[in-house]
């Protein structure tokens, strides 16, 4: 029933196609940066941007702010999305559940910025990193959420009841048995809301006050003087930072290895 | 689960309480974080202008600004955009999901979909500043087009207009399509396939009577995601539409940068509703398992 060889082929062009349209614009600032092409360009290759990343004093405070973000979201963010798949095992009505805690992939980041902006003004909450980390963590939600749910999804609850007939009690059965089955899901999801912590601008700059992040420091200096050979160095750096992590990810990913019930 | 349920009666009332109340707090999170500040914007939509800020009141005025003014061009054209790049987003999107899904085998299908998810994760922002470069007179695109001979001189309207817009967002949002795509198709039930086969339908007929159909669900649960990304998109039409280029994302910063709160929060409120609209249509036509299912075999 398949296609012929020649189908196949036209499809896999297909995809490395769709693939290439994908992958191409994380190419140019890297080109940019070094001195390979654009406006600094035949000057010859250089590290001279990159070197002066460091002199600016608004973005090295912007890259604080973006590390202790993520660190915070990164921490938090598991823990909740595991309750939830839990929430999802347990409590009633599972549909719901799961709805509304996918809804923030569903209300637009200027939407989801500017009410938390409004709620957070009205309420007399100043604009800090608590309040960037609080967006990052609704948005981060359902991803780390789904990635809980699809681990969790691979763990027998059978084992549970296993343990509970040996009289451990419920956190007990969950920390010994559940929990190390299930741990290379939860470090994902952790990773994973790192990653997304590190790449939100929109939502960010609405919530952040007078406190840059890294990502929102581009798009604010893009907005005011426009782009430079140090901005595309800088951007070089943070997707050189993403696809690493996501490297990180994928080892994590590999090491949860074959789970009870095969995936 | 009949033992879990026996425990639970078992325990005593206050810990199940207790437990209950901790399996819910990723729920109130959610509700307290995002749904109560959505439903205030829409609140303070009504409210006036005071200033720098806003006060309480009862008008219409943000309403009427929005609808009767200019912005309604605004809110049309985006309505068109975003409808044009969720329909091309699944025109690109379909044949990759049915292609991984259906004809290709599982693990491999897994490692091209990682390599999807990659370039969603570098920040869309950067990505689209890059297509500034890409798209240009003198960039690596007009450069192919002559040197294909598809062009004798650069083309203009690659950058700074309706193109440059279309291809920013596609880039943006696309890799999110292919997901609940792919899901739905991979979980499809194979011997309904080789059942239309057998009765003698066409490769064609059976993929428009029961593949296509079956996939529906991931096919709205995509187009939400497209549309959601390209109507409330903010930066995008910024960055590659050129000076003065409107749609709704960045008109409603722009009613922020003009100190027009109560406006910010109505036109914002209308993308919220038009969104939620779509969500709840999806949530009562279709079965969430039926995208999810294949992640979470959650019980019901």
């Amino acid at each position: 029933m398949g296609p012929g060889r020649a189908g196949r082929a036209v499809a896999w062009a297909y995809v490395g196609a769709v693939l290439f349209f994908l992958y191409g614009p994380l190419v140019p600032p890297l080109l940019f940066s070094l001195g390979a092409a654009g406006p600094a360009g035949a000057g010859g290759l250089t590290l001279r941007w990159y070197r002066e990343l460091g002199d600016n004093p608004l973005l090295v405070g912007g890259v604080w702010n973006s590390l202790l973000v993520g660190a915070l979201v990164g921490l938090v963010t598991p823990p909740l999305a595991l309750l939830a798949a839990m929430a999802v095992r347990e409590l009633r009505r599972p549909r719901l559940i799961v709805l509304t805690m996918l809804l923030p992939l569903f209300i637009p980041g200027v939407s989801m910025g500017l009410a938390s902006a409004f709620f957070f003004r009205q309420l007399g909450v100043p604009p800090s990193l608590w309040t960037i980390a609080i967006v990052h963590v609704v948005w981060a939600l359902p991803f780390a959420f789904l990635i809980v749910l699809a681990v969790m999804a691979t763990f027998d609850p059978v084992y549970l009841e296993a343990a509970y007939l040996h009289g451990a009690g419920r956190l007990r059965a969950f920390l010994d048995v559940e929990l190390p089955l299930i741990r290379h899901g939860i470090l994902g999801a952790a990773i994973f809301s790192v990653i997304l912590s590190f790449n939100e601008t929109v939502r960010t700059a609405l919530v952040q006050g007078p406190n840059n992040t890294v990502q929102t420091y581009i798009w604010s200096t893009f907005l005011q003087v426009g782009l430079s050979p140090t901005l595309y160095a800088l951007m070089s750096l943070l997707i050189g930072l993403t696809l690493g992590l996501v490297a990180v990810l994928l080892v994590v990913g590999a090491r949860g290895g074959v789970s009870p019930r095969g995936g | 689960m009949g033992a879990l349920q026996g425990r639970l009666s078992a325990a005593s009332r206050g810990a199940v309480l207790a437990r209950h109340a901790l399996l819910a707090l990723p729920l109130a999170f959610v509700a307290g974080a995002l749904l109560v500040p959505l439903g205030l914007m829409f609140v303070w939509s009504f409210w006036e202008r005071a200033g720098f800020w806003i006060r309480p009141a009862f008008t219409l005025a943000s309403y009427t600004e929005f609808f009767a003014g200019v912005r309604l061009s605004v809110l049309e054209w985006s309505l068109v955009v975003a409808a044009g790049v969720t329909v091309l987003g699944l025109v690109l999107a379909y044949p990759i999901a049915y292609f991984l899904a259906l004809r290709v085998r599982r693990d491999l299908a897994r490692n091209v979909l990682l390599l999807f998810t990659v370039p969603f994760l570098v920040n869309y922002i950067i990505r689209t500043f890059s297509w500034v470069y890409l798209l240009s007179r003198t960039g690596p695109v007009n450069r192919a087009l002559i040197a294909a001979g598809l062009a004798g001189r650069p083309v203009d309207w690659l950058l700074f207009s309706d193109f440059a817009v279309v291809v920013g967002l596609i880039g943006s949002y696309m890799p999110f399509m292919i997901y609940p795509l792919w899901a739905a198709l991979d979980g499809l039930d194979r011997r309904l396939v080789e059942a239309s086969w057998l009765l003698g339908a066409s490769p064609g007929i059976t993929f428009l009577s029961v593949t296509l159909p079956l996939s529906m669900p991931g096919v709205f649960a995509a187009a939400i995601f497209g549309f959601v990304g390209s109507f409330g998109e903010s930066a995008v039409p910024i960055i590659l539409g050129g000076v003065g280029y409107q749609l709704m994302g960045n008109t409603i910063t722009s009613a922020l940068d003009v100190l027009n709160y109560p406006l910010a929060a109505a036109m914002s409120s209308v993308v919220v509703a038009a969104m939620l609209a779509f969500l709840l249509a999806w949530y009562l036509a279709f079965d969430l398992r039926a995208v999810l299912g294949k992640i979470a075999r959650w019980r019901f």
